[in-house]
């Protein structure tokens, strides 16, 4: 089922949490709201599900064309996943993920013995099984995790919202989950859309990828587009590490520093004062010039315990510069900190 | 009360940490002081009020509690915290609800007028019933000539006792409920419940130890409350004394075995909110020591 957005405003007292936001979330995808705290996605998160109202008057919610904005919470069939989880702490694992399907009216209640497949079935799912009878707090992070998603998943939601799902678990559970989290997706189909401020996480899981920031839609795109095709300056530098340039454009060239290139062709074309944006695993380093226009520098720092190499350099312009090349490439070049290098992007991309 | 409960958890840390403690004489010269002082202001008095209470018998200790004065104050006690605990049950459990769960403007007010009947002395608390409802207050007249007795009435002793045990629920739920916060509140929303199941089923459960905590204490404000349901009373003997004026009565009257008798079963029920009071405590720390053992257990 998709959820269609359509120019919704949210504002608490003076701050505009979400300004005008429009948006259409395919039916059976994985949806990321992307973007630094305060970029208001958890707000239009909240808004979709129905706890939070948007400003009267600012626009429509639609799940699959039917406008819901009136519709109260418990009716809007979303399965909501909180950050902390919100587990009932005083019930048993069983009566957490039973919890949605006791309340349910009589005449569509269904019986107990149903009820118990149904939760036995789901703590399958989720792998938790042979745990229903704990309590909340006898289980780790990824645990509850997965209870709190059994749960929403209980009530056959229509869609699957869930607000920062690996945010406060360690880094290696959050892994293991993310990925898990996709196959689950994968099995279930349930249209999900999930907030998240780390970008890995967005671009490894989701099939799309929605960029915020100040309350505004940046870019909206698979994870693919919105890495390599940023659309707005914002979407460059939150996407990733990238060096900056104070530079020029001229009649299709762009000027930076001792540098000169000729002008992306795939981007808005611009003159005048701009911007140049470099991600260190396009810039290429050479201990020799070869002729080409180059840019020289001294290395710093070298951090080479990793997948990479990263190599931090100062130009003679005073600019720290960041570089990743391969470990086989650093090894064939022999550099170390104090050698002097010769630095030429390899990829730019321009904003005014 | 969940301080103690912190406290006593941490106890155990806190042996390993020896260089702290203070020497020994130290130690037993303030544990004596403290003990010293809690024998005479707390205990020495309760035993002198059973002492003077038995003074001539059991029998007569028997015959001042059952003499229709005393079984009067006794029912107006009882009637009287029949009524104000349960109400203030339930203002106190949606004070704290509205406080804890919602924003809106003029709530530091409400916290502050829930601190109110705490802050300014019983006796005012009963000057404001008179003055609202007695022959010559605001609304008098129209009481009067509708034949409506509040003031030298149990009803005015009920309005003064409720007005003075108010805020005992309402400041024990506050803090628990605004650290609980209403995640699990809403997840119950969105799996469908109503709010009538939100509460019952997630809200409830979750404070049921704060809330009978917070009944516990304003019960026995209740049936001890003194100063401003004398005001309001009007003193009439077997119809408007509760327990602690009938107590007074006597002990003006100089029957003071009588007195103490009757001083004697308030000390009682005192003292039975007290061992309560310690189970409901002991239950909350013993459930905090299962799980933090459970969890615990868990891990290794």
């Amino acid at each position: 089922m998709s959820i269609e957005v359509q120019s919704i405003s949210k504002t608490f007292g003076k701050f505009k949490a979400l300004d005008n936001i429009s948006l259409t979330v395919g039916g059976g995808r994985l949806t990321a709201l992307l973007g630094p705290s305060g970029s208001g996605k958890t707000t239009l998160l909240r808004i979709m599900a129905g706890l939070e109202y948007a400003d009267p008057g600012s626009g429509k919610i639609l799940f699959h064309d039917e406008d819901v904005v009136n519709t109260h919470v418990r009716h809007r069939r979303v399965g909501f996943v909180f950050q902390h989880y919100a587990l009932f702490r005083h019930m048993t694992v069983f009566n957490n993920v039973a919890f949605g399907l006791r309340v349910k009216r009589r005449s569509e209640r269904p019986s107990k013995e149903d009820i118990r497949n149904r939760v036995h079935e789901l703590l399958g799912l989720v792998q938790l099984d042979g745990l229903a009878a704990r309590y909340p707090h006898q289980l780790s992070g990824g645990q509850r995790q997965r209870v709190a998603l059994a749960r929403a998943l209980a009530v056959q939601p229509k869609v699957l919202l869930l607000d920062e799902p690996f945010g406060a678990l360690d880094a290696k559970v959050r892994k293991e989950l993310r990925a898990w989290l996709r196959r689950l997706h994968d099995d279930l189909g349930i249209t999900s859309v999930f907030v998240t401020h780390d970008q890995d996480e967005a671009l490894e899981v989701a099939d799309e990828v929605v960029v915020m920031s100040q309350g505004r839609i940046e870019q909206v795109g698979t994870p693919d587009d919105v890495f390599h095709h940023p659309k707005t300056e914002f979407v460059m530098r939150f996407l990733g590490e990238v060096n900056t340039f104070h530079g020029r454009v001229d009649s299709g060239r762009v000027q930076f520093g001792p540098l000169d290139a000729p002008y992306p062709h795939s981007q808005q074309q611009i003159t005048g004062e701009a911007r140049v944006f470099v991600r260190p695993h396009d810039v290429t380093i050479d201990t020799k010039t070869n002729g080409l226009t180059a840019m020289s520098a001294i290395v710093k720092r070298i951090h080479s315990a990793g997948s990479s190499v990263r190599v931090e350099v100062l130009t003679a312009a005073d600019q720290t510069l960041v570089a990743e090349l391969s470990q086989d490439r650093f090894a064939s070049m022999q550099i170390e900190t104090g050698s002097t290098v010769y630095i030429r992007p390899r990829h730019i991309r321009v904003f005014a | 009360m969940a301080g103690t409960v912190a406290i006593r958890v941490g106890g155990g840390r806190n042996r390993h940490t020896s260089g702290k403690t203070e020497s020994a004489f130290v130690r037993w010269t303030l544990i004596s002081l403290a003990l010293g002082f809690l024998a005479f202001f707390l205990f020495l008095p309760l035993i002198l009020v059973f002492t003077y209470a038995f003074g001539q018998g059991v029998k007569t200790y028997f015959a001042a509690l059952t003499e229709p004065d005393a079984l009067s104050a006794i029912r107006l006690t009882l009637i009287t915290a029949a009524i104000a605990v349960p109400l203030n049950t339930v203002f106190g459990v949606a004070a704290s609800w509205a406080i804890a769960k919602f924003e809106f403007k003029g709530k530091n007010i409400l916290i502050t007028l829930i601190d109110l009947p705490f802050a300014i002395s019983p006796i005012i608390a009963g000057l404001i019933f008179v003055l609202l409802f007695g022959a010559r207050g605001w609304f008098g007249p129209w009481l009067v000539e509708n034949d409506i007795r509040i003031i030298f009435a149990t009803p005015g002793i009920v309005l003064a006792t409720m007005f003075v045990t108010f805020p005992f629920v309402a400041r024990e739920l506050i803090p628990l409920m605004q650290a609980q916060g209403n995640e699990e509140e809403l997840s119950a929303l969105t799996l469908g419940s109503n709010g009538w199941q939100m509460f019952w089923r997630v809200t409830l459960p979750n404070i049921k130890w704060g809330l009978l905590y917070g009944v516990i204490l304003c019960n026995a404000r209740a049936m001890g409350e003194f100063g401003a349901v004398s005001v309001v009373s009007g003193h009439i003997r077997g119809l408007t004394n509760t327990m602690p004026l009938h107590i007074e009565v006597l002990y003006n009257d100089y029957r003071f075995t009588a007195s103490f008798a009757v001083a004697s079963l308030l000390a009682f029920l005192a003292f039975i909110t007290l061992i309560v009071k310690s189970l409901v405590e002991w239950n909350v720390s013993r459930e905090h020591m299962l799980a933090v053992r459970e969890s615990e257990s868990e891990q290794s």
